[in-house]
């Protein structure tokens, strides 16, 4: 077959053609949206609250609420616990429980709000709220997280329902921390899997859930029969991108009303909020091996880091240099302790005399961190390294991932770890020392590579105590561990950013990373 | 043909099976993962009952001998993390990271081939060395800074485009195609230029102009097709790469594909969604590349012959 030059460029033509149809075709099957994706209903409604996480919740089971991704959309939007703490004053303020009293040494008797409803329109009564508490508290079966993290040291329960509004909680021991306790516990239905987790629950809170689309985003919608105020958004549609400059750029471009988990650099310019939160970092030292079984060596680790520097030119200014393992707002908080100054001639001087000692200061050992555990982690402990060649002692720096972190966080260790100074980083959302020392300090706790038997003694007597005889008691736990143990060395009391729209009216505190209220969200008149 | 693709098929199975049984393999090397799904100080016993109930506790063959037959069923299990399907996971996640390396490959192949074409016509002339600078630097420049630039100018400086997210409809295209094709395409450019220029000093080509041909009846016809194979292989493996390689692209865009599934699923320690994800992407690499076998044979007599003798 034979083309004339205009057949060859009618054919060239058509060819072109076809590779611009099929690209055109590409776009145009895909309709311009995308797979996995609800793209037909794009907030930004003047009624819709946009907010953007760091991350997907893997589920919206309630007793998993203490886990930072699932808490910060279920607690107090979708389900309610009975009372909460107030993280400003610390005190316990009333929500569906409106009084509660230690009838005996050993049995608290909470008494229920009348006229609450669930999101699908059942009354909440006394055998949700024992269903839910059980659940929670005492299902090892399900192994909630709040499980492990509040109820751990109380043993078994025994609840009862005396009547519809009433509810009674018997534990082994006096237990003064009981209601703080259940503070933690998400009401749910008393029909509710007590088998399997739900990843999408009915609750009493001013929200339920409208769609999820998994993996893009959740949108909440209130309803008409919560017994509170009405919320000033009708609706709240939840995204999650994982950079932080993305999620500031999205409230800088009016893509989002609200940002959380930013860094100081991340870009939030004037919609940028700084707040306290719950974290605090420090290095746990393990204490068995040279050259960090001598005291004076931990001491020196401690005075060789520049706190002030590394909150200033690392975090920004955000945060402040940390003296103990808890927070200011916890009670138990030891307002005489300062932190550690810096000093690395006197912190040479400690690491020579130990060597003078016989002390094996030469030997290396590890600082581990776990990657993106808070802003500038690697940038920190390459500071502290660099301060530490200064002093004469030789560390090694291993970034790892979370499960591989958790490893040397958590008890039994390797057996061949060697001498190691961890990066930790603790948040007590409880607002009580207990949560603290019990895991940290004890000998035996769960997270401890350091202890004594005194401070063990000291620890248990603290946790007998309540009102300022406890609050002392705990701060004497907090001076004797850095005096006599001096197994952390603190770095900053953490803080935060949060991205808010200049539309939009909120002020954070210090739980807001890990319980973002929604009704307290309001539009700026 | 079809001898042909039964035998590519029947051979893509054994490297299947590997692919399969190397990332249960692999992850069971990460270690038991109870620490991160269970409360930090929850006790020994709980431990055991997590262990337990998830078949960690059984020994690795055991644990292998259940996942291939689930594999057999196409049940990947459950995510520990989400409790959901991991199969119904992973298939929910793939199209949308398929439909995005699709659109992107495209671009990228007439990019690069036009920008190739028009490079080579003059080797070393002005369109050639800016065509190099540009294609290299475009090859060069890592994915996320490229991403954090392009929201910073597109979105926040110029207003134009949306951060991030995939409600602003073909708009939500733009960022995450422009930062995904740009590699590809400076690859590309490079593949084409250096197969065009080749083609283009061959005897057949001079042999065409002689005998009055167009430039662009040469260009089109005679040498584009001669370079064609060598651009299509160095496609395939760009196409594979888009795949496996959207992760960083997805994470910053918010784009739900499987590359952020897959990473969260490594991160989490979520064996049963690592598991369906890989084997997943696994399956389509295969067919990609029985789609570029095919291809190469349509646009090459020798292969074409190869196989028709084959079969």
């Amino acid at each position: 077959m034979t083309l004339s030059p205009h057949g060859l460029r009618a054919r060239n033509a058509r060819a072109a053609a076809l590779v611009a149809a099929a690209a055109a075709m590409s776009l145009a099957a895909t309709g311009c949206s995308v797979a996995n994706s609800d793209a037909g209903d794009p907030a930004g409604g003047g009624n819709t609250l946009r907010v953007v996480l760091p991350q997907e919740p893997p589920t919206l089971e309630p007793c998993e609420a203490s886990l930072t991704a699932t808490g910060v959309v279920v607690r107090s939007n979708i389900t309610e616990p009975l009372l909460e703490r107030n993280p400003t004053t610390g005190t316990l303020e009333p929500r569906l429980a409106t009084e509660w009293t230690q009838t005996q040494p050993t049995l608290w008797t909470f008494k229920l709000r009348s006229g609450v409803k669930f999101s699908d329109g059942s009354d909440f009564t006394s055998e949700d709220a024992v269903a839910a508490i059980e659940r929670s508290a005492n299902n090892t079966k399900l192994a909630c997280n709040v499980q492990g993290y509040v109820f751990g040291e109380s043993g078994k329960l025994t609840l009862a329902a005396p009547d519809a509004s009433t509810v009674t909680v018997q534990t082994g021991q006096p237990d003064p921390l009981l209601p703080l306790r259940v503070s933690f516990v998400e009401m749910t239905k008393s029909d509710t899997s007590t088998t399997e987790k739900v990843r999408e629950p009915v609750g009493t809170g001013p929200y339920k859930i409208e769609t999820w689309a998994a993996g893009q985003k959740l949108t909440l919608t209130s309803w008409d029969g919560y017994w509170g105020d009405k919320p000033a958004y009708a609706k709240a549609e939840y995204q999650w991108r994982e950079e932080g400059t993305v999620r500031a750029a999205m409230v800088v471009n009016g893509e989002a009303d609200l940002a959380t988990n930013l860094g100081a650099d991340d870009g939030a310019g004037d919609t940028g909020v700084q707040y306290p939160n719950n974290e605090t970092t420090a290095l746990r030292f393990t204490t068995d091996q040279a050259p960090l079984n001598d005291i004076r060596v931990r001491q020196a680790i401690d005075m060789s880091i520049d706190r002030d520097g590394i909150v200033k030119s690392l975090f920004g200014g955000i945060g402040r240099p940390a003296s103990q393992l808890i927070g200011p707002g916890v009670v138990g908080y030891n307002e005489s302790l300062t932190p550690t100054a810096y000093d690395l001639a006197g912190a040479k001087a400690l690491v020579d005399q130990a060597r003078a000692d016989g002390v094996k200061v030469d030997t290396p050992f590890r600082i581990i961190g776990r990657t993106a555990q808070f802003p500038k982690i690697a940038e920190s402990i390459e500071l502290i390294q660099s301060a530490l060649t200064q002093i004469g002692l030789t560390a090694k720096i291993e970034m790892m991932d979370t499960s591989a972190q958790m490893k040397y966080q958590l008890r039994p260790f390797p057996d061949d770890a060697g001498p190691v100074a961890l990066m930790i980083m603790h948040g007590n959302q409880a607002g009580d020392a207990a949560f603290t020392v019990g895991q940290y300090f004890a000998t035996d706790g769960a997270q401890s590579s350091s202890g004594t038997p005194q401070l063990d003694q000291q620890i248990k007597a603290a946790g007998t105590q309540t009102g300022d005889a406890r609050k002392q008691a705990y701060a004497g736990v907090f001076a004797s561990e850095n005096k006599d143990v001096r197994g952390f060395a603190f770095l900053a009391n953490m803080g935060a950013v949060l991205g808010l729209a200049e539309n939009v009216s909120y002020a954070p505190d210090a739980a807001t990373g890990d319980e973002l209220r929604l009704a307290d969200v309001k539009p700026k008149s | 043909m079809l001898t042909f693709l039964r035998r590519r098929v029947l051979t893509s199975l054994l490297p299947l099976l590997a692919v399969v049984l190397g990332v249960f393999v692999l992850a069971r090397l990460t270690g038991n993962p109870t620490a991160l799904y269970l409360p930090e100080n929850a006790t020994a016993q709980a431990r055991e009952q997590f262990s337990a109930a998830n078949g960690f506790d059984k020994p690795i063959w055991s644990q292998l001998l259940d996942y291939l037959s689930g594999v057999v069923r196409l049940d990947f299990g459950t995510s520990l993390r989400t409790g959901e399907s991991a199969a119904v996971m992973a298939l929910r996640a793939f199209p949308a990271t398929l439909q995005l390396a699709a659109v992107t490959m495209l671009l990228a192949c007439l990019v690069g081939t036009a920008v190739g074409c028009w490079a080579a016509l003059r080797p070393n002339g002005l369109a050639d060395r800016v065509s190099s600078l540009l294609s290299m630097t475009a090859a060069s420049v890592p994915d996320f800074w490229l991403a954090i630039l392009g929201i910073w100018v597109f979105a926040i400086m110029l207003g134009v485009l949306p951060t991030s997210g995939v409600d602003a409809g073909g708009l939500s295209w733009v960022l995450p195609i422009a930062v995904l094709m740009l590699r590809p395409a400076g690859v590309l450019t490079q593949v084409v230029r250096g197969a065009m220029i080749s083609a283009l000093g061959s005897p057949y080509v001079k042999v065409a102009r002689s005998k009055g041909a167009g430039e662009r009846r040469v260009v089109a016809r005679h040498a584009l097709k001669n370079a064609a194979p060598p651009a299509l292989t160095v496609a395939g493996d760009l196409a594979v790469g888009l795949i496996n390689g959207a992760v960083v692209v997805e994470s910053i865009f918010g784009w739900p594909g499987i590359g952020k599934l897959l990473i969260d699923a490594i991160l989490q320690r979520d064996f049963a969604v690592l598991q369906a994800a890989v084997a997943i992407t696994a399956i389509s690499i295969f067919v990609l590349n029985i789609a570029i076998d095919i291809g190469y044979a349509l646009l090459d007599a020798r292969v074409r012959q190869k196989v028709g003798a084959a079969a």
